[in-house]
């Protein structure tokens, strides 16, 4: 029986990797993040969940304990944060490329410098080139829905990547809210067996080499390299439909049904879109309801599956509007506008004719973004639409 | 005609190390061992102690079959060698059958050297001692006899001489040289060896010769000797010395000197045709030239050298050199004596005499000769300081006074 | 396979001649000593003369009598008194004066190893005899299976590469083996592009990870139940005491069961030679090279198991391939350490291309760094404490060790004082955590 309990983001979290029974959990603790860790040995400690707790000495040897672990045949869970997952990088790095269907929830934060322990996308962002799934949570109800599908998703056999689920920090760790947990026996069901090291293992009944030397400039490395880098693509492009097929799934067993890699809000006459990506949707989608009360024809895209990047659905949803809003909570440097513009305006390229676009940067270092916030961003939007360019991005809390 | 790849003749020291020495190198080549004994292996260094009822035939056997087997060498006996055909690459054997080899390695070793006296013609009767039945015959003989006459005071004739001594035998001794054991000990040495003789009652006929040796009545025989004198025996052994058994490769091309002659590698003359042992001419280490030393330790060496040649070992390295070294035990004492012990005018000589008497022999510095009676040294220690020419000078005074200890001291400090 | 046998092993520089190994053998053998001392080349040195039991025993091919022949399984060259006639050859076939006349009997005698326990260094006070059984150890594991491909494309004399093959002949197949990148997955043991080098599971960890990745594997093996599997490394000293650190600690701490060995060659052999934290003061590495303005590394190394008996391991030893049944015997307990807690094998390892010696002497290195007490021999465990497995009392001269090897060619007298210096320290310091009398000298 499902039952409802009002919690916060990061004890849904943990709800959500309890229920799924992984194995094998490896914590190290970081501002946002450190209460689900507490949670979870928490739950371990109260018998409420069975599983190893390996409380190690950073997150470079969270990922490998864990690494060990999946090959090994464990179902694998961590969370971690901005210096955290730095810190992770390296066993971080390898885990795609060993094709480790593990899922990590990333309680996204502000990296240093300047010296910051609050919300924002930064890290994410910072490592959306690696190989992992990368998925991003509205609510507390959808990240404790999602941490199961995260796993369905990363252990289907045509996929084995590991996933981050991400949700952001402050506003949803420690925002607390209604949440159904789903009926232990309801996600069993769905998971299934678990299959993680039927490619890869280290397991004397079947000994084989984990990772041998592969490449250099002769003889049969480069190519079997190119073999693995392509395998790696075709699991992230097979992963666009497992994520759909999983999150239908879901929602006949649970009745909640979220979108599985963009949300059309309003889009259907929508003339100006915003593009968002996470919490901060909530807040995106009432000034779009008042936009609309004004009679503008708003509309909106969420973004729940960065990575991999839903390129087709991106361009036919933004196909037909006039000018597009896209509001990051990171920075790409560089192209120094936000990253998940960067990808719209990819995405679009593929469409026949150019939709203006604009960036807008909001909610760094656990700042809100706001909906009004968000009328700002939509009146500047109007006007791209009108004509009016726009080279540089707004930062959303310039002026705040 | 039978075939293998390694054919040895013979079947003593040399034969035996050389077939070891092969095994080592090459496991599965085919091998084959002919001789003209009808024993297994044994070795004729044993024989005095055959004689004198200490070790028992069958208990003087160095290999039996299970030896053979194990090492996949066919061994023959009753095979005697008569000819070498060294172009059709086959050895014909005095039954008539013959063998065809790849690899043939002549270790006949060496027989009684009978001198050109009447009377030693055949029609007088007397004994040898190299082979196991020369024993037994010698051992049967003993038993009826009372006098004995042994020619030749060499190794052979002085262990014969001793056993039937304490046979209860009157024996006596003819040397035509003034010592015996001539080459190995010098005459203070020899001097001790013959007193002990002496006393337990061998008479010595030193610096004689014999001219002839008659039997009237076909048993008992009379020795006459070039002073004139005659010396009344039931029992005659004949050890005047050795000869390597060569005669049946005459013709066969193989250069014979006074034995075959061979390289370092103890090849002869004719490919794939080696010889070591008593049968074999090889380098004397101490005067380079081709020299016979018959003795087990050069058999042995030998051998081993040959068989490695023939299988093809490359960690072959070439003949030192043959040094002579004798281990003498008489009425329980010890002599021993190894390089040029015996020789004046070529070292520095130190005599030490006590209870037992030493002689070592230095030249530049190095040690080239040492013998001793009633004091035992180590033969092998003594040996490796000559043949690696090792300098002494930095510890002569060490050397000469206490050579034991120094000799240790050197091999421990050398080769860990 | 071949053969080896245990035997008598003598070490000169710890000889005093003090006799009671000679008194001990008379005694035993009721007759003349078997073994001899004599004086050596100087004043207070002494060398020996006994029987070496030869492979190829020139004192049994002389003998005429099959009274001499090397016992098979023992390896002891045994004399038949029955069969002996008392000719003496065998004392020509000698070089060492290992067979010699007994003026008890006239008759030979020779040593015949007390069938395994020889009265001699049972009697000896100062170590230099020692009964080394290595040969049981290679018999005994001689002809088990070679658990890595032939053609390992080590540098010639690779001492890792001993201790690879040697270490995983003997834990065997039920084994899950992490080879962090450097010399010993370099060779090839983790394969390359596809195909494996190594008959146990075995794999590439992170430079940085491999003991945090092991824990992870033993904990959901024991969790599952399998807890026989062997889940080890054969880590090098840079990814151990340097980068790799984080994680050997954690796990140490944490008392995972795994048992990591460090195979220690001073370095960072495989990518070119540069300094480790565990390579020793004034060596030359690439990255710390010898010219005008430098002379070699200035710092000392890190004492890596020292460390680890901070933690508090279950197990903790030192071990070197010139000792090879004190290595073996603590691979046995270290293995048995690892179900129990985290276990750590260091295991000191010349390389003979990065320390400039030629591969023939590898072994002799070994050797001498463990006689010269740079370094020690040693093991740890938390009911025992840390003792010594091989007495440090009268090393040789550092200078000895260190002349053997290239790495150190530039050394002056000042580092050179340096070196031995510390080695006294340490040393001084293990006496006191072992709680054992510095020997009077
Ligand atoms: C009584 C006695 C005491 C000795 N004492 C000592 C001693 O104390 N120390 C020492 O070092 N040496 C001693 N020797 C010498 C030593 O025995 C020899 O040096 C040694 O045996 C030589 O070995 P070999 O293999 O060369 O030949 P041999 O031992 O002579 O053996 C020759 C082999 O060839 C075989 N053979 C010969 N002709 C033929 C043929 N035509 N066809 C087939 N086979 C043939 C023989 O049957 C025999 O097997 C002694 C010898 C004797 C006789």
């Amino acid at each position: 029986m499902s039952k409802v309990v009002v919690i916060d983001g990061n004890e849904a979290a943990a709800w959500g990797a309890a229920l799924s029974r992984p194995d094998m959990v490896a914590v190290y603790p970081i501002t946002p993040q450190s209460s689900l860790v507490e949670y979870l040995a928490k739950f371990i400690a109260d018998g409420r969940m069975d599983a190893d707790l390996m409380d190690v000495e950073g997150e470079h040897s969270v990922l490998s304990v864990l690494h060990g672990a999946c090959l090994a045949g464990a179902r694998t869970y961590s969370a971690t944060s901005a210096q955290g997952l730095a810190y992770m990088f390296e066993p971080y790095f390898r885990t795609p490329g060993l094709r480790l269907p593990m899922v990590v929830s990333l309680v996204n934060r502000d990296s240093v410098s300047p010296t910051c322990v609050w919300g924002g996308q930064q890290d994410a962002m910072t490592v959306k080139e690696v190989g992992w799934i990368h998925m991003f949570c509205e609510n507390q109800q959808e990240i404790c829905d999602t941490i199961p599908i995260a796993y369905k998703v990363a252990e289907h056999p045509e996929v084995m990547l590991p996933v981050n689920v991400n949700h952001d920090g402050n506003y949803l760790s420690y925002g607390v809210a209604k949440v159904e947990l789903p009926d232990q026996a309801v996600v069993d069901s769905f998971l299934g067996e678990k299959n993680v090291n039927w490619h890869a293992c280290l397991d004397p009944e079947r000994p084989m080499a984990v990772d041998p030397l592969t490449g250099g400039a002769t003889g049969a490395g480069p190519a079997t390299f190119v073999r693995y880098r392509k395998g790696l693509c075709s699991g992230m492009r097979a992963a666009l439909d497992v994520i759909v097929e999983a999150h239908a799934d879901w929602g006949r067993r649970t009745g909640r049904h979220w979108s599985p890699l963009i949300e059309k809000y309003r889009m259907e006459d929508a003339e100006v879109a915003l593009v968002t990506i996470g919490s901060m949707s909530g807040a995106a989608k009432d000034a779009v309801d008042e936009a609309r009360l004004d009679g503008r024809r708003l509309g909106l895209v969420k973004i729940k599956t960065f990575r991999p990047f839903p390129v087709v659905q991106v361009a036919q949803a933004l196909s037909k509007v006039r000018a597009i809003g896209v509001v990051d909570r990171a920075v790409n440097f560089g192209w120094n506008c936000g990253p998940v513009f960067q990808e719209v305006l990819a995405a679009l390229y593929h469409l026949p004719l150019r939709v203006p676009a604009m960036s807008f940067i909001g909610g760094l270092a656990g700042a809100d973004i706001t909906v009004e916030h968000f009328s700002q961003a939509i009146d500047r939007t109007l006007r791209l639409a009108a004509g009016e360019l726009a080279v540089e991005p707004v930062w959303l809390n310039e002026n705040d | 005609m039978m075939e293998t790849k390694y054919l040895i003749i013979g079947s003593s020291h040399a034969a035996l190390e050389a077939l070891r020495a092969i095994r080592q190198a090459d496991r599965d080549g085919s091998m084959t061992m002919l001789t003209r004994d009808g024993h297994m292996p044994y070795s004729p260094t044993i024989l005095p102690y055959v004689v004198s009822g200490r070790s028992a035939p069958d208990r003087a056997i160095l290999r039996d079959e299970t030896f053979f087997a194990a090492n996949g060498c066919a061994f023959v006996g009753n095979a005697t060698a008569v000819g070498l055909d060294a172009k059709g690459k086959t050895v014909a054997l005095a039954d008539g059958r013959s063998w065809r080899y790849d690899k043939l390695l002549i270790a006949t070793g060496a027989a009684p050297a009978i001198p050109p006296v009447p009377g030693l013609d055949g029609s007088v009767p007397f004994h040898v001692l190299r082979s196991l039945d020369d024993a037994m015959s010698l051992r049967n003989a003993m038993g009826a006899a009372r006098r004995a006459v042994v020619l030749g005071g060499g190794l052979v004739g002085l262990h014969a001489a001793e056993n039937l001594a304490e046979a209860g035998l009157a024996v006596s001794v003819v040397e035509m040289r003034p010592h015996v054991l001539p080459g190995y000990f010098d005459a203070k040495a020899s001097g001790r060896i013959e007193a002990a003789f002496t006393e337990h009652g061998v008479k010595l006929f030193l610096g004689r010769t014999v001219v002839a040796v008659d039997a009237p009545d076909g048993r008992s025989c009379t020795v006459r000797l070039d002073d004139g004198g005659a010396i009344e025996a039931d029992l005659l052994l004949v050890a005047t010395g050795v000869k390597p058994v060569a005669d049946w490769l005459s013709g066969s091309g193989v250069a014979v000197d006074r034995g075959v002659l061979v390289d370092d590698t103890m090849r002869t003359n004719l490919p794939d045709v080696w010889a070591a042992g008593d049968v074999a001419q090889a380098k004397d280490f101490h005067s380079g030239t081709q020299a016979l030393i018959g003795i087990i330790p050069t058999a042995v060496e030998q051998g081993r050298l040959a068989g490695m040649d023939m299988a093809g070992d490359s960690y072959l390295k070439p003949y030192a050199g043959g040094v002579p070294i004798n281990t003498y035990r008489f009425f329980g004492r010890v002599a021993l004596s190894i390089g040029q012990a015996a020789a004046d005018g070529c070292g520095e000589v130190a005599e030490q005499e006590g209870g037992g008497y030493r002689r070592v022999v230095l030249a530049d510095g190095r040690l080239v000769g040492y013998a001793s009676v009633d004091e035992p040294f180590d033969v092998g220690i003594m040996g490796e300081l000559i043949r690696r020419r090792v300098d002494l000078s930095g510890c002569k005074e060490d050397f000469l006074s206490r050579p034991l200890e120094t000799g240790r001291r050197l091999m421990s400090e050398g080769w860990r | 396979m071949g053969t080896a046998f245990d035997t008598i092993a003598f070490k000169a520089s710890a000889c005093d001649g003090c006799g009671k190994c000679m008194t001990a053998c008379a005694e035993a053998k009721q007759g003349a000593s078997r073994i001899s001392i004599v004086s050596g080349a100087g004043e207070g040195r002494f060398e020996l003369s006994l029987c070496r039991q030869c492979g190829d025993p020139k004192c049994a091919m002389v003998c005429p009598a099959g009274a001499l022949a090397k016992d098979e399984a023992s390896g002891v060259i045994r004399w038949d008194a029955n069969q002996c006639v008392d000719c003496l050859l065998c004392t020509a076939g000698c070089s060492f004066g290992g067979i010699s006349v007994d003026s008890h009997t006239a008759r030979v005698a020779k040593c015949d190893q007390c069938d395994g326990d020889p009265a001699c260094v049972k009697a000896c006070p100062t170590g230099a005899l020692e009964w080394v059984t290595a040969g049981s150890v290679f018999k005994k594991y001689g002809d088990r299976e070679d658990m890595f491909v032939p053609g390992l494309s080590g540098c010639q004399g690779c001492n890792s590469e001993l201790i690879m093959r040697h270490a995983m002949r003997k834990i065997g197949r039920n084994a899950v083996l992490a080879t962090p990148p450097g010399c010993i997955p370099g060779m090839g043991s983790v394969g390359y592009n596809g195909k494996t080098g190594t008959k146990v599971p075995v794999f590439h960890p992170l430079l940085t990870n491999t003991a945090s990745m092991l824990a992870g594997i033993r904990r959901y093996y024991d969790r599952i139940g399998r807890k026989d599997i062997v889940v080890m490394a054969l880590a090098g000293d840079g990814g151990t005491s340097d980068c790799g650190f984080h994680a050997v600690s954690g796990a140490a701490e944490r008392g995972e069961k795994v048992l990591y060995v460090c195979v220690d060659n001073e370095g960072y052999m495989n990518t070119g030679m540069q300094r480790s934290s565990t390579t020793p003061f004034g060596s030359w590495t690439s990255t710390t090279p010898v010219g005008e303005h430098m002379r070699g590394k200035t710092q000392d190394a890190k004492n890596l198991p020292l460390i680890m008996v901070a933690h508090k391991c279950a197990y903790v030893a030192t071990a070197s391939t010139g000792y090879m049944e004190d290595l073996y015997a603590k691979l046995d307990k270290a293995v048995e350490a690892s179900f129990r807690g985290f276990s750590y094998l260091h295991i000191y390892s010349p390389c003979p291309t990065g320390w400039r010696i030629p591969s023939s002497k590898v072994i002799e290195a070994c050797r001498m760094s463990v006689d010269s007490n740079f370094v020690t021999l040693w093991e740890y465990t938390r009911e025992g404490g840390l003792r010594f497995t091989r007495s440090p009392d009268r090393p040789i001269p550092i200078r000895d060790y260190v002349k053997l090897l290239g790495k150190y060619r530039h050394l002056d007298e000042a580092q050179l004082d340096h070196i031995q210096a510390r080695v006294d320290e340490q040393v001084a310091l293990l006496r006191m955590m072992a709680a054992e009398p510095v020997a009077a000298e």
